[in-house]
């Protein structure tokens, strides 16, 4: 069940090796943009499709604009604050969800590992919820936590947790048993084992949650808001929706992808950065 | 063996305890009966449901929906991360527009696909496919770009076709990888289907338990939540029985 | 955005000399719609009504109006905007709720905007034409949809032979022009733009044609929240009461389409075209008892709810 259920990595460490290597065995190394081009042309070819279709009406409809209307929108919003708070608020909230989450996540999935019994006993509970879709559980828990932060706090926290517990807990299965042998003859306490040991040993394997819980964490923020919102980014595209701004709408769409996108840049910079050992293993 | 047997009675233990919990709470009234009815009552309603087989039309919906664009996501997926991970000129191609689609929450684009697919079947099913997509992609190609040069020599000195070397060679060999993207992709399928059946509106569990929600009949709202978590706990069962079965080797490296 | 607003408040609660300041002001959390029916209170907000009543009231709004009685109940908010259709549905589950305030009501045929909308080329004219055909309603079993069915069945047609499609309001005209809804019940102002095309028509006013003066929405509080701050909820009804009668007297006042524009965030020159209803002093608890009775023909209720008790003492 363990091995099945821990996350493959996405992108990351070992993308890079991928890479590394194809570009090796394949073909020689070319920049970027050169191996790029034919798709970037691609997309501007689908923008400029976007923009005709609107502009020449080939798609008759209110909520359609045309790509440029767009980008001005997104201008707009990002000069007079109106896209640029809701994305703020959006983020708060995921970060504060994302924090709680997967701290929960690494510490239940350190406790999990590191115990047997507490592992059989709670697992099973786990198992239990885990498959029930995030859309399915807004529903009862508008009910008892009302529809502000900390609902929308919770519902991240919980699709963070997973992940990050699963993988931990993977994590410190996984550790190879010739450390554990080498503490137990230095006699070395559980939590002292667990913190110097263990801990280290499962960085990578934990980052890896913590990567795949980004992704979603940003993902369940803005679902939440779509289905009981009343602030951020997903009640944005919502209300302009209704609103009939659907340039508006859709330069929120693009700021999310951009964000998303970012948020995945900037983790694997830091995980570069503070485990460098990830990957090697 | 006595030690399987021990954790999964200790297992059962937990899951009785938190029921166990949730009733005693409901009984002395440290819950609000209407907002949170007793375990008992959710499962007098649900084996009403069971038993009466008023689950099967919803069920059967959603679970078309799911095999219909959790399908379609991992043919699409394996045959788009082959092609990127065997050729250079379709990797340029695609992948910045993979890049740029992959980060984005699918659920925003509900309202841009209503106006092209229209608000019925084929939206929903974009959305799921939208979703599982990646992970399955993402994971061929990096099942492919991982495979033993070595391999892939042997096959060009035995002169095997592209094609051959393709399916007999690289295929296999990315299938850990492959298998490992459909088990996420599994799960955020299931979300999407959810997901899309809430906003279309027509019939299965998620469209059910917002209704039934909308109209505050909250027991068999839990009720319908419970088939949802045994369905999703059920495909997922039978995903990992099959890749044991598909990938006897895995865990063993 | 609700930084602005309350400072907005304290300036001008600061500004109307001898009433309380903004620290004493006791704190109301309210759900609304963004929808043009909840423009008195935001009306009452501006002119300070609710400080003069001692009140802040804060706004929150919610998308699809499915969450302002969960919210409510679930304490997040001490009023909210719901229609009577999920008022009726929580009564009938032992969710204790009451009306405070009037919202939204069909008073005259004139002033019933929202509509039965086709292509002018369907041939659709009644009930009878729709059986057999897809109707796009924003949500099943909820107010807009009893009061479709209601009109098919008026006007010769059987309700159980319509398939009711949910389409979000914005992309109803879509869906008609895509065919794939046959008619579609719009509400405002998505009913304005679509009808000033050529291809398409209204065929009926739902609401006004089945029960003149229906009861559409109106503001709720638990019972409980009502039996403990029976006061709270008087100042409320009160200054929104006011904010209603100056609403009323300004329907053409250009100077309430910032305020619509404010909370809907539809630009003003769209609104410019819209034509604007005037809102309710009070509920009649005889057209709930109509709507109810509606709701049990068309089996969204087991049986009669005690309309009575529902509506509390500050809503008539």
């Amino acid at each position: 069940m363990i091995q099945s259920t821990a996350m493959p990595r996405l992108g990351g460490a070992a993308r890079r090796e991928a890479k590394r290597t194809s570009r090796a065995a394949v073909q020689p190394a070319r920049p970027w943009l050169h191996t790029r081009a034919s798709g970037l042309a691609l997309i501007l070819a689908l923008l400029v499709l976007w923009e005709a279709s609107a502009r020449l009406g080939w798609v008759q409809s209110q909520s359609w604009p045309p790509f440029s209307a767009v980008l001005a929108a997104a201008w707009r919003g990002f000069t007079d604050g109106e896209l640029s708070l809701p994305l703020l608020s959006s983020l708060g909230r995921m970060l504060a969800g994302y924090a709680i989450g997967c701290s929960l996540g690494v510490a239940v999935g350190l406790l999990l590992g590191g115990n047997r019994w507490i592992r059989y006993l709670v697992l099973p509970v786990l198992e239990v919820i885990r498959p029930i879709p995030i859309p399915a559980i807004v529903p009862p828990l508008i009910l008892f936590l009302g529809i502000d932060d900390a609902l929308k706090i919770f519902v991240v926290a919980l699709a963070s947790f997973v992940p990050a517990l699963i993988n931990t807990m993977a994590g410190v299965l996984g550790v190879d048993d010739v450390l554990l042998q080498t503490a137990r003859t230095f006699r070395t306490g559980w939590t002292r084992t667990m913190l110097r040991v263990v801990l280290p040993a499962t960085l990578p394997a934990i980052a890896s949650g913590l990567r795949v819980a980004i992704g979603l964490a940003l993902v369940v923020t803005i679902v939440a808001e779509m289905i009981a919102g009343s602030a951020g980014l997903g009640y944005y595209i919502v209300q302009m929706q209704y609103a009939l701004r659907p340039d508006a709408m859709y330069a929120a769409v693009l700021c999310l992808a951009l964000t998303g996108y970012t948020l995945n840049r900037l983790f694997l910079l830091g995980e570069a950065r503070l485990i460098p050992w990830m990957g090697r293993g | 063996m006595r030690d399987r047997l021990l954790a999964r009675l200790l297992g059962l233990l937990g899951i009785a305890a938190v029921l166990g919990a949730w009733e005693l709470a409901g009984r002395t009234g440290a819950l609000n009966p209407v907002l949170v009815p007793r375990p008992s009552l959710v499962g007098q309603t649900l084996w009403h449901i069971l038993s009466s087989g008023e689950f099967l039309g919803p069920l059967g919906h959603t679970l078309l929906l799911f095999a219909t664009g959790y399908g379609l996501a991992c043919l699409l997926g394996i045959v788009l991360g082959l092609l990127m991970g065997f050729s250079p000129a379709l990797y340029g191609l695609f992948e910045p527009l993979v890049e740029l689609i992959r980060p984005l929450p699918k659920s925003a684009l509900v309202p841009a696909l209503f106006l092209f697919l229209g608000i019925g079947p084929a939206t929903m099913v974009t959305v799921v496919v939208l979703a599982a997509v990646f992970p399955v992609l993402i994971n061929t190609l990096q099942g492919v770009r991982g495979i033993d040069p070595v391999l892939l020599d042997t096959a060009r000195t035995f002169q095997c076709s592209r094609l051959r070397t393709l399916l007999a060679v690289v295929l296999p060999a990315a299938m850990p990888m492959i298998l490992a993207g459909m088990r996420v992709g599994l799960g955020l399928g299931l979300v999407l289907v959810i997901l899309a059946e809430m906003l279309a509106g027509e019939s299965g569990l998620g469209y059910l338990i917002l209704d039934l929600q909308r109209s505050f009949q909250i027991r068999e709202m839990y009720a319908w939540i419970a088939i949802l978590a045994a369905v999703g706990g059920s495909l997922a069962l039978l995903f990992d029985w099959t890749d044991k079965r598909l990938v006897p080797w895995r865990g063993r490296a | 955005m609700l930084n602005r607003r309350s400072l907005l408040q304290t300036g001008a609660a600061l500004a109307v000399a001898g009433t309380a300041r903004a620290a004493e002001l006791e704190r109301v959390r309210v759900s609304i719609i963004p929808i043009n029916d909840v423009t008195p209170l935001f009306v009452a907000i501006k002119q300070g009504f609710f400080e003069q009543e001692g009140l802040m009231v804060d706004t929150s709004p919610s998308s699809g109006g499915a969450t302002g009685i969960p919210g409510l109940v679930a304490g997040s908010y001490d009023i909210a905007y719901g229609n009577v259709v999920s008022t009726m549905l929580a009564a009938q589950q032992g969710i204790e709720l009451r009306v405070v305030a009037p919202g939204t009501k069909i008073q005259e045929a004139k002033n019933d905007h929202s509509a039965l909308v086709v292509r002018r080329d369907s041939g659709i004219r009644s009930g009878q034409d729709l059986e057999g055909k897809v109707v796009g309603v924003n949500t099943r079993n909820n107010v807009i949809w009893l009061y479709a069915r209601a009109w098919i069945k008026a006007t010769g047609g059987n309700p159980d032979r319509v398939t009711y499609k949910e389409v979000p309001h914005p992309q109803m005209e879509d869906a008609i022009r895509q065919k794939q809804a046959d008619a579609g019940y719009m509400v405002v102002p998505y009913v304005t733009l679509a009808t000033a095309k050529p291809e398409f028509e209204k065929i009926a006013h739902p609401y006004s044609a089945v029960q003149l003066g229906v009861d559409v929405g109106q503001y709720l509080a638990t019972a409980a929240f009502l039996q403990a701050k029976p006061e709270t909820v008087a100042k409320f009804a009160r200054a929104l009461r006011r904010g209603i009668t100056w609403y009323n007297a300004n329907l053409t006042n250009p100077d309430l389409l910032p305020v619509i524009s404010g909370f809907t965030k539809i630009e003003v020159p769209l609104l410019q075209t819209l034509t604007l209803a005037p809102s309710p002093l009070a509920v009649e608890p005889a057209q709930m008892e109509k709507t109810m009775q509606l709701m049990i023909e068309h089996r969204l209720l087991r049986g009669p709810v005690d309309v009575k008790p529902l509506i509390g003492p500050t809503a008539v």
